[in-house]
């Protein structure tokens, strides 16, 4: 394809300017300041201080261990309960798709602390869908529900299904149906033709709304707020403390760049298996 | 049996909508709630009160429209931003491109609360005031790398031979972008674009660091949490998802018909630009 | 892998270059501010604009507007402190830089209010502004350990922190120890403020909250973590324990005064116990920062609500402790329920056992802070 070499860049331009200025130099103060030492009260004082790195693992690797469980769990859970929706608005949908579309997403246009706040009413000790749980014998007699992992990984689920939905629903609304027809021509039964001709084509959306998924999931700490109690608490919870109730920002920016480090291997593996150069943009060969 | 293994998926698709929609539900019961106290939790009578009022808490209003304007804002740009970069990452061949797929998947893999003091400490150090407009520019900032995801899945699967078709038929680049690419990847755009919406109206952690004095919806709802949430935020939570419902449909409709007037007016052997590529299999030869 | 490898090279080059431009400005440089603290001198009549920043429904929807009306000045009154900690944290670097980000009244509890004053963040008070202060602060708030002169700190509001019990659920809950009680497993939720919960826990192990050495806190604390492991104490919060109490999820909770008048009305067993070991007194404070824009309108509002009435119709609203002299006369002549609540009028016999809220030992202050912040983090 001839194209002039600089349109790339002019495309690119802006929005990596964009994330440059507002992500890309704040991370880099935050990098200089969790190798700091000192308090507020002290001062900060730059110091090569590798101990802070660490000591965050060493302090807060349960906190880290259920932070993974939780985000996974959800992830899945999330993915589980989106594929079959997103397929089903994109083949069945019809005419409605855009409308279901639009209904499946308006939900979270309430804000996510309302939702998860919703979330404590409904799961409440007292409340008629503990109730019911009680009565069918999903939960014990004495048992609460809130303030459980359960409760923490349902609210993840809930608050980050629109994040799996929309990039499955783009990858599957965009295969063309007449693969399927093909297939089908071919003799394979409506469960082979999904298998080998729609789901590998809509892999690049089910990476997509997982990595979505998984990456703030594990970063998340208003559903451990919420819907968890003090056993609960997730690595978000612990920077945001460690950043806002005891202002070590030294010891915050470590724990941060470790998540990110452990999220962004988590990551990289998973592409590994997933095999999907899809994700960096390159496109795939059509046979 | 047959009946439930033909509509086995419609009926997931239901359960799934419901499910999302169960919070919804308590959420607008709950906006005709008559609580005695200032806990909105027990249900203690109905009343349209907090409905006719709704608009009577002047903190709750600014914190309101500042969202919505902040939201509508940071979309516009955002998807701008994002879908260009989506465009270069999948269309064209550039050096650089491993730097640029870290630096965008990078702010999706920091915790907010990292990125929203982040950001907090380098407004700081430039003496940049925080209010509006660095809440602006944290939302966008934050908005770009998902509508890049979320296009650029769309453009991954997107079958280039209509485009080669119409460069065929004598089209020029930006008009093959404008008049077929676009309304094709449109889904995706929307999509990205209704993502970043979403994201910006919702936002609590970012906002909080960077905010200054302007108070955004979910900051105002934070706040009230700790003190008992005013019924009036359960109603305009409820409006919200009405109106958005309305609009949508209305969208849909408008849609339907630029749909059916494309397809009266272009004579049979030819497809409209519609979205789904089933509409080529009709026009093919 | 070479491909990786560049880029990971780049990544790095570029993030030592950025922390070379860092390093040039010291932005979250702690230690404070150096110089001499500045009296806010007022100037003539009090005009233009006030903001203030102060905690979410601490007052009642007519005070500003008839303020405004008043006195002409425009009040920019934003509920945006929910939470000392999580305030300091936005206006900090605001602050060490000697600005205020744009209040020029901040509402913080004591502890917090001695913070920010050790740091240089606050102004002291031009007193003379401020004469109904003077004349009408309750002599038992006069001279707190943190601020002997009221130099820079005039109370909003007063509390107590004790308990608070779901009475149909709990009726034998009467003491700190008691919510030690096996019996009530899982059904017990306690403080996040470090010097609300710890001092209580310390007083039923009959600690002297006020002499308290750094073993007696972390022991405490360690009570505190056992609790946790055990699934007695089911979560830490700040006011969101409302929330848990009002749906009937727990039994009883470390809490403020104010709020279990405000709970009665959802649900009538909900009441404040005064420990049998006695309770946390507190305030929150209005303070002047550096930089503060408008000090003059400041001392205006200041005096404004250390008038009586006004403080009557403030208190008559959110139910806490009134630092102003006269309130229970007016509130009584207007027949209010107020007048009559030990809450808002505690008598003498009952906060007998009550103490101020303390601070740890200085020295180990942040050993401590740790230590407990650990257990609220499982």
């Amino acid at each position: 394809m001839t194209r002039s070499r600089r349109t790339p860049y002019f495309l690119l331009g802006p929005g990596l300017l964009w994330l440059l200025v507002f992500f890309a130099i704040p991370m880099a103060f935050m990098a200089y300041i969790s190798l700091n030492s000192g308090s507020l009260s002290e001062g900060f004082e730059f110091n090569w201080e590798w101990q802070n790195f660490s000591d965050a693992l060493t302090d807060y690797g349960t906190q880290f261990g259920r932070t993974f469980i939780y985000a996974g769990v959800a992830t899945v859970l999330a993915l589980l309960i989106a594929y079959p929706l997103a397929y089903a608005i994109a083949f069945k949908g019809g005419r409605w798709k855009t409308a279901l579309l639009f209904v499946v997403v308006a939900p979270f246009f309430t804000t996510y602390l309302i939702r998860t706040l919703a979330w404590q009413t409904i799961l409440a000790d007292e409340g008629p869908f503990v109730a019911f749980l009680q009565g069918v014998g999903l939960v014990g007699q004495d048992s609460e529900v809130l303030d459980t992992p359960g409760s923490v990984i349902l609210g993840l689920t809930y608050n980050f299904l629109p994040f799996m939905i929309l990039p499955i629903y783009a990858s599957l609304e965009a295969i063309d149906g007449r693969l399927v027809e093909a297939a089908k021509d071919l003799y394979a039964s409506s469960k082979t033709a999904f298998l080998r001709v729609t789901l590998p084509l809509s892999m690049p959306g089910v990476i997509a709304g997982t990595l979505l998924t998984f990456i703030p999931a594990a970063g998340d700490y208003i559903n451990a707020d919420f819907l968890g109690g003090a056993g609960q608490q997730m690595i978000g919870n612990v920077i945001q403390n460690l950043y806002i109730e005891q202002r070590l920002y030294p010891a915050a920016a470590a724990l941060s760049f470790v998540l990110m480090a452990v999220v962004l291997v988590f990551v990289l593996a998973y592409i590994r298996f997933a095999g999907s150069e899809a994700l960096m943009g390159e496109e795939e060969e059509r046979a | 049996m047959a009946w439930l293994r033909r509509n086995g998926i419609r009926i997931y698709g239901a359960l799934a909508i419901a499910y999302m929609l169960i919070p919804i539900v308590v959420i607008a019961v709950f906006s005709f709630n008559d609580p005695t106290g200032k806990f909105n939790f027990t249900w203690n009578g109905f009343t349209l009160e907090h409905w006719e009022n709704a608009f009577s808490l002047p903190a709750l209003n600014e914190a309101f429209v500042t969202s919505l304007v902040l939201a509508a804002l940071a979309t516009v740009v955002a998807t701008i931003f994002g879908t260009l970069i989506a465009l270069a990452l999948v269309r064209y061949e550039f050096r650089g491109r491993g730097p640029a797929n870290i630096l965008i998947v990078l702010p999706l893999a920091t915790p907010e609360v990292v990125v929203g003091a982040a950001l907090l400490s380098m407004f700081v150090y430039f003496e940049v005031a925080r209010g509006f407009s660095t809440l602006l520019l944290a939302h966008i900032m934050f908005s770009i790398s998902f509508v890049v995801i979320v296009v650029r899945s769309r453009l991954i699967g997107f079958d280039r031979s209509i485009e080669e078709a119409a460069r065929d038929l004598g089209a020029g680049s930006f008009e093959t972008f404008r008049l077929v690419t676009l309304p094709l990847i449109m889904p995706g755009v929307l999509g990205g674009a209704l993502l970043a919406f979403a994201l910006s109206l919702d936002d609590f952690v970012i906002s909080n660091f960077n905010s200054g004095r302007e108070e955004t919806f979910p900051l105002f709802i934070f706040g009230a949490s700790q003190r008992g949430i005013p019924v009036e935020v359960n109603v305009i939570a409820t409006m919200l998802f009405v109106v958005t419902v309305i609009a949508m449909i209305f969208v849909v409709r408008q849609q339907r018909r630029a749909e059916a007037l494309a397809s009266a007016s272009v004579p049979a052997g030819e497809s409209a630009p519609g979205p789904g590529p089933g509409a080529l299999s009709a026009g093919s030869a | 892998m070479n491909r990786h490898l560049t880029k990971l090279v780049a990544a790095l080059a570029f993030a030592t270059l950025a922390m070379g431009a860092a390093a040039c400005g010291s932005d979250l440089g702690g230690g404070g501010r150096d110089e001499e603290v500045t009296t806010a001198e007022a100037e003539g009549t009090a005009s233009g604009e006030l903001a203030i920043s102060n905690w979410p429904f601490y007052i009642d929807k007519d005070t500003v507007p008839e303020f405004e009306q008043e006195t002409g000045i425009k009040v920019d009154y934003t509920e945006d402190v929910n939470d000392n900690n999580e305030f300091f944290a936005k206006v900090q670097p605001d602050l060490q830089n000697g600005e205020s980000g744009g209040a020029s009244i901040y509402v913080v509890t004591d502890w917090m209010a001695q913070k920010m004053y050790d740091l240089g963040y606050l102004q002291d008070f031009d007193k003379e502004a401020i004469p109904n202060f003077e004349d009408n602060l309750v002599s038992n708030l006069e001279s707190p350990a943190f601020d002997p002169e009221r130099n820079y700190s005039a109370p909003w509001q007063s509390g107590m922190t004790g308990l608070i019990v779901n009475s149909e659920v709990a009726p034998d809950l009467t003491s700190i120890a008691d919510i030690f009680d096996p019996e009530y497993e899982g059904e017990i939720e306690v403080l996040t403020e470090l010097r609300d919960t710890v001092p209580l826990v310390m007083k039923s192990e009959g600690v002297d909250v006020e002499n308290a050495t750094t073993e007696d806190w972390l022991a405490a604390i360690d009570k505190l973590g056992e609790a946790v492991d055990s699934g007695q104490i089911v979560d830490f919060t700040g006011n969101d324990y409302t929330a848990d109490l009002a749906r009937g999820d727990v039994a009883a909770v470390i809490g403020w005064s104010g709020d279990a008048v405000q709970l009665q009305a959802d649900d009538p067993n909900i009441e404040f116990v005064m420990p049998e070991e006695g309770c946390i007194q507190w305030s929150d404070n209005m303070v002047i920062p550096v930089g503060a824009p408008n000090p003059t309108a400041a001392y205006e509002w200041i005096d404004y609500v250390y008038e009586p009435e006004n403080q009557a119709q403030i208190t008559d609203y959110n139910y806490y402790v009134s630092p102003v002299d006269g309130v229970k006369e007016i509130l009584e002549k207007q027949g209010s329920d107020a007048a009559k609540s030990n809450l808002v009028f505690p008598d003498e016999e009952y906060v007998a056992n009550c103490s101020s809220q303390p601070n740890p030992p200085a020295e180990d202050e942040e050993e401590i802070e740790k230590a407990f912040q650990q257990v609220i983090t499982g």
